[in-house]
């Protein structure tokens, strides 16, 4: 029964992404903009070197062609030659990935910890200074401009208190002559987007995480089991998160499917390296090979961070099963 | 089980402190004197004939060598060839190469890369630089140390060509048909620098080359570091994070000048920023075809307050705007007092009244005789939020002379699209311009239409012109025609010039000395030189310290320990 269940689930997942290759391809070919134009930048070039540069990034043949050899070429894992680059897509954007992950990455996984925990310390002490602060503190933080925000902690860490470097992933161009040196680099340049990314995310995850307890802890077994003499402290571990973290379950998978994306705010305030950058930078080339490779990186965590949701789903919520 | 996860929370905290600790290993090697550039733009590619960017072309000037150069006063100097001669009939130039020059990588520099690289580029039309190589019709090498080159008719901006000379023994490899792919990632030229690292999104890293015909330069490692915001930037160089930079905003500018130890400018730069009519009276133009009467266009011009715009949108940074070619170039024409449209609402509104052009229903709007109004779409492009200001204050005062503009934002893709379709009626943007007026004058030639002109305009006098002024010799001469060109222009007005542009930059000059602005009223970088590059000095050899970063790390860690401490006490306090 649950093996049927999973391999129905990775089915579905599979399919999805097909339709979405199709549908991105299709929608980038929609968008206005001559990309010739852009990859060429040359008003002075000959009409034999535009018709070169045509058969080189295959944009000679007619649109159904170039889909198929889009796709063909997909199969083989090749995602073609970038506009602007005039590199590998995927030399283009595997570059950027890991500066993506780590920094997104570890801001998702501080806020949801620190979200959940707020969020239930909030909804267990409703009503009380506490809830009202952390409940504030949720609020403001989920509303404030994420520019904003950065600038401060810039203003505040880097200024004020000459703690932490104002932007960029290591000091350019300098050479470190032990991994240490490099990592301690690293470490006190990604403090800040890190930082600012989390605070930003623990609003919305403690705010779920508090509405979804409070429903819970108003249900009559929550009554049952205070009836029955547990302490507080199982009732919540035991009886009230589990049933409210299936929602959490979902905000948390959407966004860490999203992590691949990264964070184009983020990523401008410090300079990060990041794909949401590198994204918005291949949208205004008209760079459709970089875009799709990145939607279509995008499109796959998305959907296998669903896929793993559901599976978690099954295990955490037996209904779901049937 | 307890003790156990006490020992390794203990373990980790101070093994994560330890690591914090600097020169564990004692090697203290002295640290090279960097100067880091903060930069808003990256490199788009390293080889030169793939790249059109302007930071592209600022690197290319200091990994190569073009033969002739610009010195500080953007005279034209000795650089790979240390002389050159021209025959009688001014066709044949004959240059004299340097036997001194070594490539980065040791192989030495001869007449046969000199031969090779105009050759390729003559042959493939790729890059920035072909265009500098127009009407050359052949390149001989007689000796290693000789170039000859000839030419169709005499080209006068022949000591203006800045293209660099690229190595034949690397190049030479490469299939002619993959030049526009082939991505040149160890760039090797003759410059004063040797390239060393590109980190795609973060920065470009050269070092000096000790090996440089014109003397090694007094930066050891030039560092050209991206940045995504300018707010971001401008506290980079006052924390002494980079040492100069440029692009900054207005109010940017102005707290940087009032920090001690940097220099911050508003350098005169070739460049401006105009609005460009669809001019084109082809049948086929999708332009409102009202655009092609000259008056409306100079209404237009007249209804523009663009002392205002400039103080208000730019903060006076640049200037205003009048003919093609800016001022700071010796091609400049200045419009006398009786061809001037300065910023005069009631003479707008006159040249229309008096070229029937009235608003009969009342709506404040012009109209033709066929009662046609004079509604026009004024497509600005969303990035650049200045720009957008300036064209909704141009909106403004357009519709006090009857005209209506109607304003829409689109991104650069989408309005490089409609300039190539034709498919528009006004725009703003801008074009950089080089000392020589040739390329810009090209712009507006009916040749150009489709291609790189951006206002369809044509006009067979200006044309002729055209061809004439690239050949004559004597630059007093051709000024004449050049400004005989931009009366034509400013007359016809298929450009209003709004402003010529100004570049925010700013220096360190307590870590550097020896800045020179190029032109005097110009910039540090950016200028068409690598003065400043080849001469700024360190102001002492005692690197200093970098501050605070130890302190940060324990801060981090101190705040791990507590975290750590705090869950491991809660687990306590749940048993």
């Amino acid at each position: 029964m649950k093996k049927q269940y999973v391999f129905k689930k990775v089915l579905q997942s599979l399919v999805t992404i097909f339709f979405v290759i199709i549908f991105n391809y299709f929608l980038f070919r929609i968008m206005p903009g001559n990309p010739l134009a852009m990859i060429m930048r040359n008003p002075r070039a000959s009409a034999e070197a535009i018709e070169r540069t045509k058969e080189l990034f295959g944009l000679g043949q007619p649109w159904y062609m170039q889909f198929f050899i889009y796709l063909g070429n997909l199969i083989q894992g090749d995602l073609g030659l970038s506009f602007i680059h005039k590199t590998p897509v995927v030399e283009v954007v595997w570059s950027r990935i890991m500066p993506t992950i780590i920094m997104v990455g570890l801001a998702q996984i501080l806020s949801i910890v620190v979200g959940i925990l707020m969020g239930v310390i909030s909804a267990w002490k409703r009503g009380t200074k506490v809830d009202v602060i952390a409940l504030s503190f949720s609020l403001i933080t989920y509303s404030v401009p994420t520019f904003w925000l950065g600038i401060i902690l810039i203003a505040v860490f880097s200024i004020g208190l000459r703690l932490f470097p104002t932007s960029g992933m290591l000091t350019p161009g300098k050479t470190f002559y032990d991994t240490l040196n490099m990592l301690k680099d690293y470490a006190s340049h990604l403090f800040l987007p890190v930082l600012t990314l989390s605070l930003v995310l623990i609003g919305e995850y403690a705010l779920t995480m508090r509405n979804t307890l409070l429903d819970v802890l108003t249900e009559d077994y929550m009554t049952t089991a205070k009836a029955k003499g547990f302490d507080d402290n199982y009732i919540i571990k035991k009886h009230a998160i589990p049933n409210a973290m299936l929602p959490m379950i979902t905000l948390i998978a959407i966004n860490m499917g999203l992590i691949i994306g990264g964070t184009i705010q983020i990523e401008t305030i410090f300079s990060w390296p990041g794909l949401g950058r590198l994204m918005y930078e291949a949208l205004n080339g008209r760079d459709y090979p970089l875009l799709q490779g990145i939607f279509l990186l995008i499109t796959i965590s998305v959907i296998l961070a669903n896929l793993i949701a559901d599976i978690t789903y099954s295990y955490l919520d037996p209904r779901v099963k049937s | 089980m307890k003790t156990k996860r006490k020992i390794v929370i203990m373990l980790t905290i101070i093994m994560v402190l330890s690591m914090f600790q600097t020169n564990v290993f004692g090697s203290q090697t002295e640290e090279p004197d960097a100067m880091r550039i903060g930069v808003t733009v990256e490199i788009d590619s390293l080889s030169p004939l793939i790249s059109y960017s302007q930071i592209g072309y600022e690197v290319f000037m200091l990994l190569y060598d073009p033969l002739i150069s610009v010195d500080d006063n953007l005279e034209p100097v000795a650089n790979l060839a240390k002389d050159w001669t021209l025959n009688d009939d001014q066709t044949e130039w004959t240059f004299n190469l340097r036997d001194d020059v070594k490539w980065h990588d040791g192989e030495p520099f001869t007449s046969a890369d000199v031969v090779f690289t105009y050759d390729m580029l003559l042959g493939n039309d790729l890059g920035m630089y072909s265009g500098y190589l127009g009407g050359i019709i052949e390149v001989t090498a007689p000796d290693d140390y000789t170039v000859i080159v000839k030419t169709e008719s005499p080209k006068a901006n022949m000591l203006q060509n800045s293209c660099p000379i690229l190595p034949e023994h690397i190049w030479k490899d490469v299939n002619p048909d993959d030049y526009m792919t082939w991505p040149n990632e160890q760039p090797i030229g003759t410059g004063a620098f040797k390239f060393s690292e590109l980190k795609q999104g973060e920065y470009l890293k050269l070092v000096a080359n000790d090996d440089y015909f014109l003397g090694r330069p007094g930066i050891d490692d030039l560092i050209f570091v991206l940045y995504a915001n300018t707010d971001t930037m401008a506290q980079s160089i006052k924390l002494g994070e980079i040492d100069a930079a440029t692009n900054f905003s207005p109010s940017q500018l102005d707290s940087l000048q009032t920090e001690a130890g940097i220099e911050a400018i508003s350098a005169v730069v070739l460049g401006f920023t105009e609005l460009s009519f669809n001019a084109w009276d082809d049948p086929s133009s999708k332009a409102n075809p009202l655009l092609n009467d000259i008056v409306v266009r100079h209404a237009i011009e007249l209804s523009i307050d663009k002392q205002s715009i400039l103080d208000i949108v730019y903060s006076g940074q640049g200037s205003v705007g009048t003919s093609l070619i800016p001022p700071e170039g010796f091609y400049h024409y200045e419009p006398s007092a009786d061809e001037l449209r300065d910023f005069n609402i009631d003479k707008a509104n006159q040249i229309l009244e008096e070229a029937g052009y009235i608003d009969l229903d009342g709506d404040g709007i012009r109209q033709d005789s066929d009662g046609t109004p004079l509604e026009f779409i004024f497509t600005l492009r969303a990035d650049n939020t200045d720009e957008v200001k300036a064209g909704q204050m141009i909106a403004g005062s357009a519709a006090e002379a009857g005209i209506k503009l109607n304003i829409e934002t689109v991104d650069d893709g989408l309005l490089i699209d409609k300039i190539y379709s034709g498919d528009f009626d006004m725009f703003i943007w801008g074009w950089g311009t080089d000392l020589d007026p040739t390329t810009i004058l090209n712009v507006m030639t009916t040749s150009q239409i489709g291609n790189m002109s951006d206002s369809n305009y044509s006009n067979e006098r200006y044309d002729q012109l055209f061809i004439e002024q690239q050949t004559i010799m004597d630059p007093v001469e051709r000024q004449k025609v050049v400004w005989e060109m931009q009366q034509i222009l400013y007359e016809e007005a298929p450009y209003i010039i709004l402003f010529y542009d100004n570049s925010l930059q700013a220096v360190n000059t307590a870590k550097w000395t020896g800045w020179k602005r190029i032109p005097e009223e110009g910039g540090y970088f950016f200028n068409l030189t690598n003065y400043n590059y080849l001469n700024v000095q360190p102001v002492s050899d005692t690197a200093p310290a970098e501050p605070g970063s130890n302190t940060a790390l324990y801060v981090i860690a101190a705040v791990v320990a507590v975290a750590v401490v705090f869950m491991f006490n809660r687990r306590k306090k749940a048993k």
